[in-house]
């Protein structure tokens, strides 16, 4: 889909843009990280060190959504049955539809593994829970609510929520689910909209599921080449990604709730939902752009006029995020990097303590290299969407470089606006910088 | 027995100096300096022991004719005002060269010239004889000189310079009134106990003991004789102001309760109010100009100025409480400040500044200092005098036993108290909390061997703070004594001259 970029030879003048050496290398092929083997290797080692608890995270906001459902008191909704650790991925196997990864269909055995012992000792699951031994499911619910904070950032997912065809489908799902159930059934009486609201999170926990079923096995799969040496540069990566974007493009997207051994098609398949448009975009939008949980120092003060009128205007996203934690409150630098910790691969364990406080600081060293490697996937998403919206790289018209370059620069020119400091909360400065840690 | 504390840091400093220069490591050299300082401090902690605290004279007292033409003698001995003092100095000292650089250049002079330092300290918190107790006093005085001038900051020549002019001064002044002490009232020797001033005028004690104020309150330092104080602290390398604010600055305070309040209690009461003033004064200024600064450091020295001024009202008010609180408040603020010197100079080593505005965030758990940060919370919470710390049993004692004799006075200094909490949460807000900022702060981890230090000194603020006997148990009786030989201001030769008048 992208072709390689050292061959390509543009005829435009150079850009004049601020970030012009980087649109040059998009223009050619690449990414907006710089193409270093040093940057390969904290992507790709990134790269697996978030598909094993996303592993995990996909699982447990399927059955979240799937069969936790509006449980009122849901203590136990991180605690992932046996049979949604032992599902298949649709990506993964020799049952696959489409064979992504090469590796098993079911959780990953590192994954198990640390469930069944986490970085402690061997205990009651409750302790490993309490003491946050554990895969940290807050993050992805965050990263969820996110996706459901920020609606209405294009495709039809979000807009079918606040159709009378979905609540009449949410209705039936809550009515089943509620049965027998007086006090929930009267609540649900009295505050209807409260539930229909909760059901639309509870689709958004389903689509997020979706959309990381498949990234997990991408970034599996990328790991395992990167290792057999078959990916040795940070374009190769990133086509990687793009390819992968296409071909699973068009998987559906939908909301499925069992209730007593019964289905109810809450956002049914054949609405026609996709992956892409539904699920990846919106994703890479809200939490990569808008907000995310990486609380850094990034200031929030509202009074000040420091938080955008506009939720397009957002801009707390890992592409800004300071993943340097919180001075006084002492909040970790999020829990995705805690549970990234557990899986990181050994070189990547041996190079961060090589650098800064070695393994005291490793959790913040690899919030940057996720910062990297959440731009290289950035990368991916504008050379997808400059493929389906624009020409090709190597097109001869120069009309049609022109708009391939308008378009990049509108891409970039996010981390430019100097409205509520956005142009200095961008990383994408710091990542051109090897010394950025 | 006491020889011990003089005698072992003196010879050792001479054995170190003389250690051949290339086959000995500086961190060899330091690791003997340390275990010196650690016998002496182990052997004061035995001098604990063994001290009896229902007894309000001097113990221990070792005598051994030196100069007796002179009046000079070497006669030792400790008591209750003493006794903490001395364990002071042996524990800073200690402190000092724990948390010195290992690789401290020219290392013998360094660890030769703070023991030097150490046993001179220890002589004149010892001595009996007033001469003995000047020579030791000044034995002290070239080494601090040469420790600021050489392992100094960017302008240590001259705050070294300032600092010798200074104290040279003071030593002078206590010198002339020494001998004017001796002289004037025939006494036979230097002794303590030779020496009875209320032989003498009321005039005539006024003068000398103006000579005694003026001589230790520039050590002390009380405004206006402190500006030698910022400059000599904030240049010094961090050891090195621990030495200065922990130690060096009682001194001061010992010698104005020793040889002030001690041998003129006939006309104490008389300039008392005065120095209840000029303490409430020092104190504020203290505050207010602390409040001003941008140099973390420069604001620890300034506090210091504060602080000390609370021991000089309790000196004044001349009650037993405040003598006891004037005590602790001796030994809690030599803890406290090297606490504070230690961690600024951690602060600086690591970011590289000791500029409010440029600090920020340090609290951060991962890449800033968070232990750094919570112990110098801790210390600026000791300093203001917060409840549960030991700052707070000094400066209760002080205000409970000065305000009944000094109201107004002990009142300014509670209000200093509370600019005190001021500036600390100015300096805690900016370099603690706040925003770490990731273009900078790559700063490297702090080691155990920076952090022991601390810990320890931290230990020692909170056990006090919660177990308050342990500070004014060794005082109570020698104050009490102190306060009982204290004429009453009715009965002073002053107010009898006023009275017939």
């Amino acid at each position: 889909m992208v072709q390689a970029g050292e061959s390509h030879t543009t005829k435009l003048p150079p850009s004049q843009h601020e970030f012009a050496d980087i649109i040059h290398r998009l223009e050619a092929g690449g990414s907006m990280l710089p193409d270093t083997p040093e940057n390969l290797m904290q992507i790709i080692g990134i790269y697996k060190a978030y598909a094993v608890p996303m592993d995990f995270y996909w699982r447990d906001l399927l059955y979240i959504a799937e069969r936790v459902f509006l449980d009122p008191l849901p203590f136990f909704k991180y605690f992932l049955p046996g049979e949604y650790l032992q599902r298949h991925n649709h990506y993964a196997g020799d049952d696959a539809e489409l064979r992504v990864w090469r590796g098993e269909a079911s959780a990953h055995p590192e994954l198990l593994a640390f469930i069944e012992k986490g970085e402690t000792i061997k205990m009651p699951k409750l302790l490993h829970h309490l003491f946050h031994d554990r895969i940290n499911m807050e993050f992805a619910e965050a990263c969820m609510r996110a996706m459901l904070w920020h609606r209405g950032m294009g495709g039809k997912f979000d807009p079918y929520l606040d159709t009378e065809e979905y609540q009449a489908n949410a209705d039936r799902a809550i009515r089943a689910y509620f049965q027998g159930n007086p006090l929930m059934s009267a609540l649900y009486k009295l505050f209807p909209d409260m539930f229909i609201e909760q059901c639309r999170q509870m689709s958004y926990y389903a689509n997020l599921g979706l959309f990381w079923e498949v990234m997990a096995p991408v970034f599996f799969e990328m790991s395992d080449l990167y290792d057999e040496g078959k990916i040795s540069s940070v374009p190769e990566a990133m086509n990687f990604l793009v390819n992968g974007i296409f071909a699973v493009a068009n998987r559906p997207i939908y909301h499925h709730v069992y209730i007593r051994g019964e289905c109810y098609e809450i956002v049914p398949k054949s609405k026609g939902f996709v992956w892409l448009y539904e699920a990846a975009l919106p994703y890479v939008e809200a939490v990569f752009y808008r907000t995310a949980p990486f609380r850094g120092t990034k200031s929030y003060n509202a009074q000040a006029g420091q938080v955008p009128v506009e939720q397009k205007d957002f801009h707390y996203g890992i592409l800004y995020a300071d993943v340097f934690p919180v001075g006084t409150a002492g909040i970790p630098p999020t829990l995705l990097m805690q549970d990234m910790l557990h899986f990181l691969p050994q070189y990547l364990v041996d190079y961060y303590q090589g650098f800064c406080r070695g393994e005291e600081d490793m959790l913040i060293q690899l919030g940057i290299s996720f910062q990297r490697s959440m731009y290289n996937v950035t990368s991916a998403v504008i050379q997808a969407l400059r493929t389906v919206l624009c020409h090709p790289l190597d097109d001869s018209n120069s009309e049609h470089l022109q708009a391939n370059r308008d378009f990049f620069e509108a891409q970039l020119n996010r981390f430019t606006r100097a409205e509520y400091n956005i142009r200095d909360a961008a990383r994408l400065r710091d990542i051109q910088s090897r010394e950025y840690r | 027995m006491l020889s011990v504390l003089v005698l072992i840091p003196i010879l050792s400093a001479v054995i170190i100096g003389c250690l051949p220069d290339k086959t000995v490591s500086a961190s060899r050299v330091r690791l003997v300096s340390l275990t010196v300082a650690g016998i002496v401090l182990l052997w004061n902690l035995f001098i604990l022991l063994k001290f009896d605290i229902t007894n309000p004279g001097m113990q221990f007292e070792e005598y051994l004719p030196w100069n007796e033409t002179l009046g000079l003698s070497y006669h030792m001995g400790v008591d209750g005002l003493s006794i903490l003092m001395l364990l002071l100095n042996s524990l800073l000292t200690w402190i000092a060269i724990y948390s010195s650089d290992k690789e401290t250049e020219r290392p013998r002079l360094f660890y030769s010239l703070i023991l030097l330092v150490s046993g001179g300290v220890s002589g004149a918190f010892l001595a009996e004889n007033l001469l003995l107790f000047f020579l030791f006093y000044e034995l002290e005085l070239i080494p601090f000189y040469l420790l600021i001038s050489i392992w100094g900051g960017e302008k240590r020549a001259y705050a070294a310079m300032k600092f010798l002019i200074y104290t040279a001064v003071s030593g002078a002044l206590i010198l002339a009134t020494f001998l004017g002490m001796v002289f004037l009232t025939g006494a036979s020797s230097f002794a303590f106990d030779a020496v009875s001033t209320q032989t003498l005028s009321a005039g005539l004690q006024l003068l000398l003991l103006g000579g005694i104020v003026l001589g230790f309150g520039i050590k002390i330092p009380l405004v206006p004789f402190h500006t030698w104080l910022p400059d000599a602290y904030v240049e010094a390398s961090a050891p090195i102001a621990i030495l200065l604010g922990g130690v060096l600055a009682k001194l001061g305070t010992y010698g104005l309760l020793r040889f002030g309040l001690g041998m003129f209690p006939q006309v104490w009461p008389v300039v008392g109010p005065t120095l209840a003033i000029w303490g409430a004064v020092s104190a504020i200024y203290g505050a207010v100009v602390a409040i001003a600064q941008t140099d973390i450091k420069r604001m620890v020295a300034y506090s210091s100025i504060g602080h000390m001024g609370y021991v000089l009202l309790a000196g004044a008010s001349g009650t037993a409480l405040a003598l006891v609180g004037a005590v602790a408040q001796m030994f809690s603020h030599g803890l406290i400040l090297a606490i504070l010197f230690h961690l600024v100079g951690v602060v600086e080593a690591k970011v590289g500044t000791r500029e409010l505005d440029k600090l920020n965030g340090l609290m951060s758990p991962i890449r800033g200092l968070p232990l750094i940060s919570a112990l110098l919370v801790l210390s600026g919470m000791a300093s203001a005098g917060i409840p549960g710390l030991t700052g707070f049993v000094a400066e209760f004692l002080v205000f409970q036993g000065s305000f009944s004799v000094f109201p107004l006075s002990t009142l300014l200094c509670v209000a200093s108290s509370g600019l005190t909490a001021v500036y600390f949460v100015i300096l805690l807000n900016r370099t603690c909390f706040g925003k770490l900022d990731n273009k900078l702060a790559y700063y490297p981890k702090v080691i155990w061997a920076e952090k022991i230090p601390a810990l320890i000194l931290a230990a020692l603020i909170v056990f006090l703070g919660v177990q308050p006997t342990w500070l004014v148990r060794w005082s109570e009786p020698t104050t009490t004594a102190m306060v009982a030989s204290i004429y009453p201001l009715e009965k002073t030769i002053v107010s009898q001259v006023t009275v017939r008048y």
